[in-house]
């Protein structure tokens, strides 16, 4: 339980909003339309029209901000080392300089605009994943790859295996308590001491979850195809999805922001 | 010297709308060389109950006190207290990591850092006490053993450490009855031996009547019965309540009692209630 609690990117919250009724498709093209249009940005001013849209969608959504804030937390690393590294090795115009320590004035512009664009990278995808429930996600992905099945990508596969995956990341988890609580009764200390001894700590965690989820996967083939489930098959789906007004308010934002966005680097 | 626990509370989310009480006011007392079941239904609390006791899970109020120590969170406190209690979880075999039985049964020795000659003596000594020939096991992979072998391994590799007390949650479930019955034989004969003190988590009641001289019976978090076996079985409306089976020789007593008969048979197992029958029934026949 505690195990999974930390892990906020990728996990869904429940919710009745506009955002999270509406379809996951138009919702996955949208955020990876937004995504180009953050790399296609080159000043900070022009993420405005995406920064406003994602505003409005985080707003809509009532998911609570916190929520948010816990995404941003696993790359916060990632964050602060690039924007030190940005901030002390742009060569320009100094603005502060203190013995061989040297701020610039593009240094600063730079970093400002690089922690702008991981927090908004970010913050897209833990709305996608927060509004939509994995099922939908995946089916999502599957419906976005199908075109590229009549060049032989098993799109249906590809989606088949993410939604396992998906599905069997708390099992997992729960797994690993469990190997954890009986390897410490059996009086090993995991994570202490030195690197190296640390990481040979891991090996009666990880062998036994390895061999574990060999044995569900072997399981669950043999499970599926008892229930009739054959490779390349046609399947239809449970939830069928149609359009929505909202849908189409989704697909105008974006496509708004994205000219926002070119407009903005072309002409201003 | 026992383990004590006083007036334990376990609360899960504890202060927030969906705090659930697992354990209230757990009071119990086991002695030192007894051999205990702790038995209720699913989800009456027997396995939150157990990981107390080595201090996986600490209470959130009460004392839970092995050998004069009340278990904490403090390092030295939690060292000693696991040094004494060891745990076979269920489905222990699901653990196994190591290229042979002698590394899966060393590992825990190892952690406790055991002399090479320790460890091997150690090693040797725990695969007698369940029945496997060391000379024969030890450097095979416990992978390819049985489902029985592996059980045992796994016990093994707890009891290698030594400890005073061993709490085993359901050790024979998904065994045969062959293995099941040895098991629990081979753990009352360590009882004897090395004086330890077995805690046996079952949902079979057979067993428990068996094995088990008292029994600690949990409905909802709370205990409802704590005393000798025999004395919980005959109260059959008790056993009822707490949505728990009467072992077959104690149903066939009752039986016989409700309809007059005057038979008497031994309830402690199956077996010998089947002996003390056809002992009956033999006497009958020959007046």
């Amino acid at each position: 339980m505690a195990l999974s609690r930390s892990f906020v990117l990728g996990q869904h919250y429940p919710g009745t909003s506009v955002v999270h009724r509406s379809g996951a498709l138009v919702k996955l093209v949208s955020t990876i339309v937004l995504m180009i249009g953050v790399f296609v940005a080159t000043k900070t001013v022009q993420y405005l029209p995406i920064v406003i849209f994602l505003a409005v969608g985080i707003g809509v959504s009532r998911i609570p901000l916190r929520f948010f804030a816990r995404g941003l937390k696993p790359i916060l690393f990632l964050i602060v080392l690039t924007v030190v590294v940005q901030l002390f090795f742009t060569p320009g115009t100094p603005v502060w300089q203190f013995w061989f320590v040297r701020v610039t004035r593009e240094g600063l512009e730079l970093a400002g605009f690089i922690l702008c664009r991981l927090v908004l990278l970010t913050l897209m995808s833990v709305l996608l994943t927060a509004s939509t429930s994995p099922i939908e996600l995946t089916d999502a992905v599957s419906d976005l790859l199908k075109p590229l099945s009549h060049i032989g990508v098993p799109s249906a596969e590809i989606a088949l295996v993410m939604s396992i995956a998906m599905r069997f990341v708390p099992t997992i988890l729960e797994e690993t308590e469990r190997i954890i609580r009986a390897q410490v009764s059996r009086g090993a200390r995991i994570g202490e001491g030195s690197l190296v001894v640390r990481m040979k700590s891991f090996i009666p965690i990880l062998i036994p979850l390895f061999v574990s989820s060999f044995r569900r996967a072997d399981d669950l083939a043999v499970a599926m195809e008892a229930r009739g489930f054959r490779v390349g098959s046609p399947r239809t789906r449970y939830h069928a999805r149609h359009f929505q007004s909202f849908d189409a308010f989704i697909l105008f934002g974006t496509a708004t922001a994205l000219s926002g966005v070119i407009l903005w680097r072309l002409f201003l | 010297m026992s383990i004590e626990l006083k007036n334990v509370d376990y609360v899960y989310d504890s202060g927030e709308p969906f705090e659930y009480f697992a354990l209230r006011g757990i009071s119990i007392h086991i002695n030192d060389g007894a051999f205990v079941g702790i038995v209720g239904r699913t989800g009456s609390g027997k396995s939150t109950l157990v990981e107390h006791l080595n201090g996986l899970l600490f209470s959130t109020r009460g004392d839970v006190v092995v050998d004069d120590e009340i278990v904490s969170k403090e390092r030295t406190v939690l060292a000693k207290v696991r040094r004494k209690v060891g745990i076979v979880f269920q489905y222990p075999e699901d653990q196994f990591f190591a290229e042979t039985i002698f590394e899966e049964v060393a590992f825990g020795c190892r952690n406790y850092g055991f002399s090479k000659e320790q460890v091997d003596e150690s090693v040797r000594k725990a695969m007698n006490a369940v029945g496997l020939d060391p000379e024969r096991f030890l450097s095979l992979s416990p992978f390819q053993l049985s489902g029985g072998e592996q059980r045992r391994v796994a016990i093994a590799s707890v009891i290698a450490m030594g400890q005073k007390y061993i709490v085993l949650d359901e050790p024979t479930a998904g065994l045969d009855s062959g293995s099941k019955l040895a098991i629990l034989t081979e753990l009352e004969s360590l009882r004897q031996t090395a004086n330890v003190t077995v805690i046996l988590v079952s949902h079979n009641m057979d067993e428990v009547a068996e094995f088990c001289k008292q029994v600690v019976v949990l409905d909802g978090g709370t205990v409802v019965f704590q005393g000798s076996t025999d004395a919980f079985f005959r109260d059959a409306d008790l056993v009822d309540r707490t949505g728990l089976e009467l072992p077959e020789s104690y149903r066939l007593a009752h039986a016989l009692k409700e309809c007059g008969s005057t038979l008497t048979v031994n309830e402690c197992s199956t077996d010998r209630m089947l002996d003390s029958l056809k002992l009956c029934v033999s006497d009958l026949g020959g007046a």
